[in-house]
């Protein structure tokens, strides 16, 4: 045990009884009752459900959207949706798919455990953790809501100029596409910047950097990746909104704009995008991978190396999805082989993930399974990854059904594969009780039967020469089997997320009570209660091996000192994590709402008017006034 | 809580529909659309011209889609060889607040349809009636005649000026002066 600060007349933890103890921490840093309490916690592990929540919500708008484009290619010349449903169906689920669940579910996670796992009480800057929130829902809804009014963005998910440009997409559709990524974008920035203090400066006394948890590295990176790249999509999106609304010529080539300058900032973003929605669940499948094979995880270093790694390169491969537009073959060249290059990081952090399941002692639970359905065809979706990094296969199945296949097999099995493994992983943390194995093999095999059934033959269409993006196509072109098999496989995957849905509300009812780490996992987040108290641990731990837990099976050592009737937290130094400051936390506000209502009004209204930049942006400036207007007490003025 | 949602979404519903309406495959025979109008409100009697429209008008010049095809084929059936970007030429302009045949949609549909003296032709039979009904709600949103959200931003080519959609909503006059390029030569 190590003592903190000797206090001098302040309540510590050092003067009461654990339960004692327990029980005030949770009035300090609980959460009021009521609405108006509701809206302006700043509690990390309740923002953190909504995020997930939202998130997952958005995932089922996307799939519902999904399904009925597949309804749609069930058949060649159906006439279920028309072409212009079409368009905007594809849009809407592209951009939900892409925004407002892939970017979104990898940053709910950090918020909710990053805290937990490197020890500390609440994520950095908990009240702009509330303020993301709500912009992120608010821009969501705004685009679903512009939808339902028939006014859905319907240029796709990249929104390439000429086509989404003023002259060719008139109405508001693409405004709204436009203006939800700036809502994405500032929430998703919002979280980076928390992830990364609380990384950095909120570690619990003793976690070195060796001894991060390998989930809380890739939250880390991913937290990087995300504030070096959303500012490229931002420019691109705002330059298009102002080429639409004010005329500007950013993209006009007739007055010396530039099309192809478009595809470059987005792509910018583009690349390292899909990084942001894999990287996390590399984290996710580390945490089940080490857990369930009960051993250390094999080549950590390595592990950690090869996701920083896999950031950097990311951001040098965006010109692979522009091999069509006539580059040079030099630039070519260098974007084949740089795209080669990225999966040799991607190859060691499979094949660690291997040993560490082949040296360990795998029990196979449910979140194990759907790692190993990851491992499958993720590596399938890599495999037409290294195809499709060939300039000459490129120019052939470029648009087609081949590209399609290719990217749902990377997202769907680098992203939701492993999110349903962390979902069933991390479920009795989140509500205490343990979701039904029964189902959770039955959401399994579904999931993987109807993924396969649904994809794989989209690569054979591809190759036949099917386009993305036709809302139909006729009988001669011997594409009927392969759709109505795709159909078939998309209607079985469906079902595997009814199942997993009713899992979900079944088991946060009666599932059984899981107890404080019913996996005898070996990281911090199990070391609290399920669901955790609003203070997380009552006393802060202490370091001393990479999987705490299993270091310390009887008692874990704790830092103790910190104040007990406010909010005060451990500052940690960077990289050997030695006790620094007790820093205080910032205590409920419903001004982050207010700000964000105030954005909100701000960024719908520059849809209709430029002056409402102008407008809005003094109500923005109001809300953060209030905000941060000073308080008074001690810690202010310090 | 909820109720909140409820007022943009009224709002949102009222500009929204008719504005974003988009008709990939508009019927390719459909026959001319009848519309009685007159050019002038001088009429015999006391009471004004009886006119009688089908309300197709509004249906074009609401929506964005319909005004934004107008632009291209205006520049595609070259109404821009005599019209200019809508300044004028040898034709008089159209972006100004004078209408020498009549400045409703249904007055341009039938300007465009039969052609008019002093050089304009007639396009009877050679554009599709929907698609005059295009141009001419395009023709509307040169002088703002369109609701702003409606009126098509800039093209991706030289700009003479503002485009529809950044300029102030025009009055209108009947009557107007015929260019001097467009009269016979004395
Ligand atoms: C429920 C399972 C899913 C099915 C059945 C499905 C099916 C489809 C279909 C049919 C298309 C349209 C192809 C076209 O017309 O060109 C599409 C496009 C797309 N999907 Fe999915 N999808 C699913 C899940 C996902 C997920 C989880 C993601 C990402 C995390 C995703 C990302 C995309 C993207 C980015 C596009 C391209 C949209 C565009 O062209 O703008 N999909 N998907
Ligand atoms: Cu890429």
């Amino acid at each position: 045990m190590s003592d903190l600060a000797a206090g001098k007349d302040e309540l510590r933890d050092t003067d009461l009884s654990d339960a004692e103890l327990s029980a005030r921490l949770a009035k300090t840093w609980g959460t009021a009752r009521g609405i108006i309490g509701a809206l302006s916690t700043v509690d990390h592990k309740i923002i953190g459900r909504r995020y997930i929540f939202t998130a997952i919500f958005f995932l089922f708008l996307g799939g519902l959207a999904a399904i009925v484009m597949r309804l749609q290619l069930a058949r060649p010349e159906n006439q279920l949706i028309g072409p212009d449903l079409y368009n905007q169906i594809f849009t809407m689920h592209g951009t939900t798919m892409m925004f407002l669940f892939g970017v979104p579910i990898g940053e709910a996670f950090a918020v909710y455990l990053v805290p937990l796992m490197v020890g500390t009480r609440n994520i950095a800057f908990p009240r702009l953790n509330a303020y993301s929130y709500y912009v992120y829902l608010a821009g969501g809804l705004m685009v679903w809501f512009a939808f339902m009014l028939n006014t859905g963005p319907d240029a796709g998910w990249f929104s390439y100029v000429p086509l989404s440009g003023p002259e060719n997409a008139p109405g508001k559709r693409v405004d709204f596409w436009a203006q939800m990524i700036t809502f994405t974008e500032v929430s998703g920035l919002a979280v980076a910047v928390q992830v990364i203090v609380t990384v950095f400066k909120q570690r619990a006394p003793g976690m070195t950097l060796d001894r991060i948890p390998l989930f809380v590295w890739a939250e880390l990176i991913n937290a990087f990746i995300i504030v070096f790249s959303l500012p490229a999509v931002v420019t691109a999106s705002a330059m298009l909104m102002m080429d639409r609304l004010v005329g500007t010529h950013f993209f006009n080539p007739a007055e010396g704009g530039d099309a192809l300058l478009y595809q470059h900032l987005f792509w910018f973003f583009g690349h390292p995008e899909v990084y942001i929605i894999f990287i996390p669940a590399t984290g996710w499948v580390s945490a089940i991978v080490v857990t369930f094979s009960r051993r250390q995880a094999f080549g950590y270093l390595p592990l950690v190396l090869s996701m920083i790694s896999v950031g950097f390169l990311s951001f040098g491969l965006w010109v692979h999805h522009m091999f069509t537009t006539g580059l040079p073959q030099l630039g070519a060249s260098f974007f084949t082989a740089s795209s080669m290059l990225i999966a040799i990081p991607n190859g060691i952090q499979i094949f660690c993930w291997i040993a560490t399941l082949w040296d360990g002692r795998p029990v196979f639970r449910t979140p194990l399974l759907f790692v190993i359905g990851f491992f499958f065809i993720f590596v399938l979706g890599g495999l037409s990854g290294i195809m499709l990094a060939s300039v000459p296969l490129d120019t052939q199945v470029h648009d087609t059904y081949f590209v399609v296949a290719h990217f749902h097999y990377v997202l769907i099995g680098g992203n939701v594969f492993p999110l349903l493994g962390a979902v069933y992983y991390w479920f009795p943390k989140f509500t205490g009780r343990m979701m039904s194995e029964r189902l959770g093999k039955w959401n399994f095999w579904l999931a993987f039967v109807g993924f396969n059934l649904a994809f794989f033959p989209m690569h054979i269409t591809g190759l036949m020469g099917m386009p993305r993006r036709v809302y139909t196509y006729q009988p001669e072109m011997g594409w009927s089997t392969y759709n109505l098999l795709s159909t078939i496989g998309a209607l079985v995957l469906f079902v595997s997320f009814v199942v997993f849905l009713y899992n979900m509300i079944a088991s946060a009812r009666r599932g059984p009570l899981a107890g404080d780490n019913p996996w005898d996992a070996g990281t911090l987040e199990w070391a609290t209660a399920s669901p955790p108290p609003p203070q997380n641990f009552n006393r802060i731990p202490f370091v001393i091996n990479r999987e705490p837990l299993w270091a310390e099976r009887e008692k874990l050592p704790v830092a103790t000192g910190l104040a007990v009737e406010k909010r005060e937290l451990v500052v940690t130094t960077i990289s050997e994590a030695r006790a620094d400051l007790r820093e205080s936390s910032p205590e409920p506000s419903i001004w982050p709402l207010l700000a964000a209502i105030a954005t909100t009004i701000a960024f719908v209204g520059s849809i209709f008017t430029p002056w409402a930049v102008v407008w809005g942006g003094l109500l923005v400036a109001f809300t953060l006034v209030g905000w941060f207007w000073p308080k008074n007490n001690k810690e202010d003025e310090a | 809580m909820r109720a909140l949602w409820l007022f943009p979404l009224a709002v949102l519903l009222l500009t929204a529909c008719e504005r974003e309406k988009r008709e990939f495959r508009p019927p390719q025979m459909s026959g001319e659309t009848d519309e009685e109008i007159t050019l002038s409100s001088i009429s015999a009697g006391s009471s004004p011209p009886t006119q009688r429209t089908s309300g197709k008008g509004q249906e074009y010049e609401d929506n964005a889609y319909h005004i934004s095809q107008g632009q291209k084929l205006y520049h595609w059936f070259n109404c821009n060889g005599c019209h200019a970007n809508g300044g004028g030429d040898s034709g008089p302009a159209l972006m100004d607040d004078r209408w020498i045949y009549g400045g409703s949609i249904e007055n341009i549909v039938q300007t465009i349809r039969e052609g008019r003296p002093n050089g304009m032709p007639s396009f009877r039979g050679k554009i599709p009636d929907d698609q005059i009904w295009e141009i001419a709600a395009y023709v509307r949103s040169m002088g703002r005649y369109t609701p702003k959200t409606a009126s098509p931003g800039r093209r991706d080519a030289m700009s003479p000026g503002p485009a529809e959609q950044r300029r102030p909503p025009a009055e209108m006059h009947q009557g107007g002066m015929i260019p001097p390029s467009a009269q016979m030569p004395q």
